[in-house]
């Protein structure tokens, strides 16, 4: 109050700098191409001409429920003769399914594809839909950029209605399945993790939109993570849903098994702690590789290949999956000192053991 | 290269555009000027940096430059952050007892990955939550940022603020972040949570504000950012990257140590604050337990306005008794600072921990007199023999109310 006089002219000031800067920009600027076509929308807010954007290119889905899993979930348009990604939930098992566009008009749809991997399929409706999300072909969004999730979350969205929207950042790339060698979740790829809570029923499908209204994923499935034993909101980035689409996606197999017989390190693992103790070396035989990279007893195994051993149990079903002839780095903990083993497992006769 | 300057002037001017429109009130003109000037800077910036014009554009480029300056702050602190691994759980935590392992919504252990930790010292000191060794593992191991892994020792711990810290050793000259002084938090800023617990070398980031400066006897600060085993024994950083402080599961209802974890990512969330904490890290880093200090009585408001405190009972055989304080006494203040009422006497007792000296200014009837005490670790509850109720006979009374 006191000081507001006599510095009322440095707004002008700064405003006089922006202007400035805006016509010298201008000046040398080509026009850039504004993602969000021409709405009628204001744009009286950062995000409403990416929300309105994405508002008439997702669409609700209605299909089979089983038991207390929801039979509902959203959809985004990717192409202007009806084609609809959406993940892969019991939705689709029905014998029939539905797609209500923004308008609210009814149709029917059937699966095109599906992708195991991604937990996406790819629907069709019988109807032209001018409005669509072009897929891009790269990741439009680093970590810690904006984005909006639109999605049908508890189904609370019915027939024209507007779905709903949630504001979050990327917290993260990273891929689900890389750690453990098991399935902790189906969604085998990267992935991007939103701090927006999307993992609710209904939302799977729905589209993440940046700021600007480009389609950067489609919200993923309401899975569990078991690094964090906390539920994951994560959408399918939209680099892999070109992908899917284009048909250029690798679906890995199903679970890479060990080829051939049974392998030895020749480490024989401390069990009398119990399964959940730490995978300590108890013995190590005679001229077995392990001897040879020179385990001692009561080293501790930390990691194969990378992977954490947590203990006895998990140490066991690692060493027994180590394929023949493959090299191994196990670290290992000895006092308190850190070393690294590089060896190679040897093949075991069948009749052996 | 050039990156990291950029990104720091981004930092900077993002945040003054965020806060231009609640910090211009009560500046003197030198500083509004300053202020301005940024500002006026910052606009430049947007303009040149965003092509394009329209109403929504100056407020557009500064969500963008925002998204950037939570990358820079996040950058900045990650050299501070250390991947801790578990080996061999050996015991299921104690709170789970005859529950059931999981209740609905909410977890009640970790999870099998990794999780955070943040460097203290140079000389390898990391403190973390006691949530990430709820299943009381037998050997723990510790990554740094560079790819280095360490043997690390379980110290001392607090089971208030549950923080714990960790020792490795054969380092030098490691990173600690930078901490913001509590007293500059105001609720509305940025805060951003930080943690490597879904396994990737990469942390998550979540962002967020201030929700409160004081939460949990004032123990902790507040924050809507996700706070989730991803990011327990991580750090809640403000928008230049600074730690405002360690984000930890907490209930104000209970100490136990999954307690609050029901809240993870439910915009809900608590950090401790280390700035100032150098007493509770040294008895941590000694390898005790630090017990919050307690003088043995239970407080009642002084007037029936809720003003001012009064002692409603003094246990027996605590500090309290041995000061010879009597039930209606007046509490009037510890150290000089004068105690408004019941809650303000749990926060400024909790800046004291067990073995810590204090001086009590007491009023009883009309003369006001100073009580030096020692405060103790609390009176462990005397095992009493299970009491059959009899029909008829009055209840001993519980009392619920955790003593002062």
């Amino acid at each position: 109050m006191r000081t507001k006089k006599t510095t009322s002219w440095l707004p002008a000031l700064a405003w006089l700098l922006a202007v400035l800067a805006v016509t010298v920009s201008a000046a040398g600027a080509p026009a850039q191409e504004a993602a969000a076509d021409a709405e009628s929308h204001e744009s009286d807010n950062v995000f409403a001409k990416a929300i309105a954007h994405a508002q008439k290119r997702c669409v609700k889905i209605y299909g089979a429920r089983i038991g207390r899993v929801e039979g509902f979930a959203t959809g985004v348009i990717v192409s202007d003769d009806g084609l609809i990604l959406t993940g892969q939930g019991v939705f689709l098992s029905g014998t029939s399914i539905d797609v209500v566009l923004p308008d609210g008009s009814r149709h029917v749809a059937v699966v095109e594809r599906r992708s195991p991997a991604l937990q996406v399929a790819l629907l069709r409706i019988r109807v032209q839909t001018p409005n669509f999300f072009k897929v891009p072909e790269k990741s439009v969004v680093r970590k810690g950029d904006w984005v909006v999730a639109v999605t049908n979350l508890f189904q609370v969205a019915e027939g024209a209605e507007e779905l709903s929207v949630n504001l979050g950042i990327v917290s993260l790339r990273t891929r689900l399945d890389a750690k453990r060698g098991t399935q902790d979740v189906p969604y085998r790829g990267e992935a991007l993790l939103v701090d927006a809570i999307t993992s609710n029923p209904g939302a799977e499908g729905g589209a993440l939109v940046t700021i600007d209204g480009k389609l950067a994923g489609m919200v993923g499935k309401i899975i569990e993570s078991k690094s964090t034993n906390t539920r994951l909101n994560y959408a399918v980035p939209s680099d892999l849903l070109y992908k899917f689409m284009a048909g250029k996606l690798i679906e890995p197999a199903a679970i890479a098994t060990a080829g051939g017989g049974k392998t030895e390190l020749g480490i024989r693992l401390f069990k009398l702690g119990g399964k959940r103790a730490p995978a300590y070396v108890d013995r190590v035989v005679p001229g077995s590789p392990a001897a040879e990279a020179g385990f001692k007893k009561d080293d501790l195994v930390l990691t194969i290949n990378g992977e954490v051993v947590k203990n006895v149990r998990e140490c066991k079903k690692m060493l027994d999956k180590l394929p023949a002839g493959e090299e191994v780095v196990i670290l290992v903990k000895r006092k308190n000192e850190i070393l690294r083993a590089a060896l190679v497992p040897a093949e075991v006769k069948s009749d052996e053991k | 290269m050039k990156n990291n300057t950029l990104g720091k002037v981004d930092a900077v001017s993002c945040r003054v555009l965020c806060d231009s429109a609640n910090s211009v009130d009560g500046k003197t003109a030198g500083r509004r000027f300053y202020f301005v000037f940024k500002q006026s800077l910052v606009l430049f910036l947007v303009f040149t940096c965003v092509r394009g014009a329209g109403a929504g554009e100056k407020e557009r480029a500064g969500y963008i430059l925002t998204s950037k300056a939570f990358r820079v702050a996040a950058e900045k602190v990650l050299p501070s952050i250390v991947t801790i691994e578990t080996y061999g759980a050996s015991a299921r935590p104690k709170s789970s007892g005859r529950r059931r392992r999981r209740s609905s919504g909410g977890i009640s252990r970790p999870g099998d990955g990794p999780t955070t930790g943040v460097i203290v010292s140079s000389d390898g000191y990391i403190v973390t939550s006691t949530f990430n060794f709820a299943t009381n593992p037998r050997i723990i191991t510790i990554i740094l940022r560079d790819g280095s892994r360490y043997v690390a020792k379980l110290l001392g711990r607090d089971e208030t603020r549950k923080i714990c810290v960790l020792k490795i050793e054969g380092v030098s000259d490691l990173p600690v972040p930078e901490m913001v002084d509590r007293n500059e938090l105001k609720v509305g800023q940025w805060a951003i949570s930080v943690g490597v617990g879904y396994g990737d070398d990469d942390p998550a980031i979540s962002y967020g504000i201030i929700s409160a400066t004081s939460r949990i006897s004032g123990k902790a600060v507040q924050t809507d950012a996700n706070i989730s085993p991803a990011n327990y024994g991580g750090p809640l950083i403000d928008i230049e990257g600074r730690m405002i402080g360690l984000c930890t599961p907490l209930s104000p209802r209970s100490n136990e140590v999954t307690a609050g974890v029901a809240w993870y990512d439910s915009g809900i969330g608590f950090a401790v604050p280390l700035h100032g904490a150098d007493r509770l890290l040294a008895i941590m880093k000694e390898g005790k337990v630090v017990y919050p200090g307690r003088i043995g009585i239970i407080p009642k408001p002084a007037s029936p306005q809720g003003g001012g405190v009064a002692i409603a009972t003094v246990a027996p055989g605590t500090p309290a008794k041995k000061a010879k304080l009597k039930k209606e006494d007046v509490i009037l203040s510890i150290d000089g600072e004068k105690i408004i009422d019941v809650l303000h006497l749990r926060i400024v007792l909790g800046r004291y921990v067990a073995g810590d000296k204090i001086t009590l200014r007491i009023k009883s009837g009309k003369e006001e007199r100073d009580v030096e005490l020692t405060l103790t670790k609390g009176v462990e509850p005397t095992k009493k023999p299970p009491v059959r109720k009899l029909p008829g006979k009055p209840k001993g009374k519980p009392d619920k109310k955790p003593a002062a």
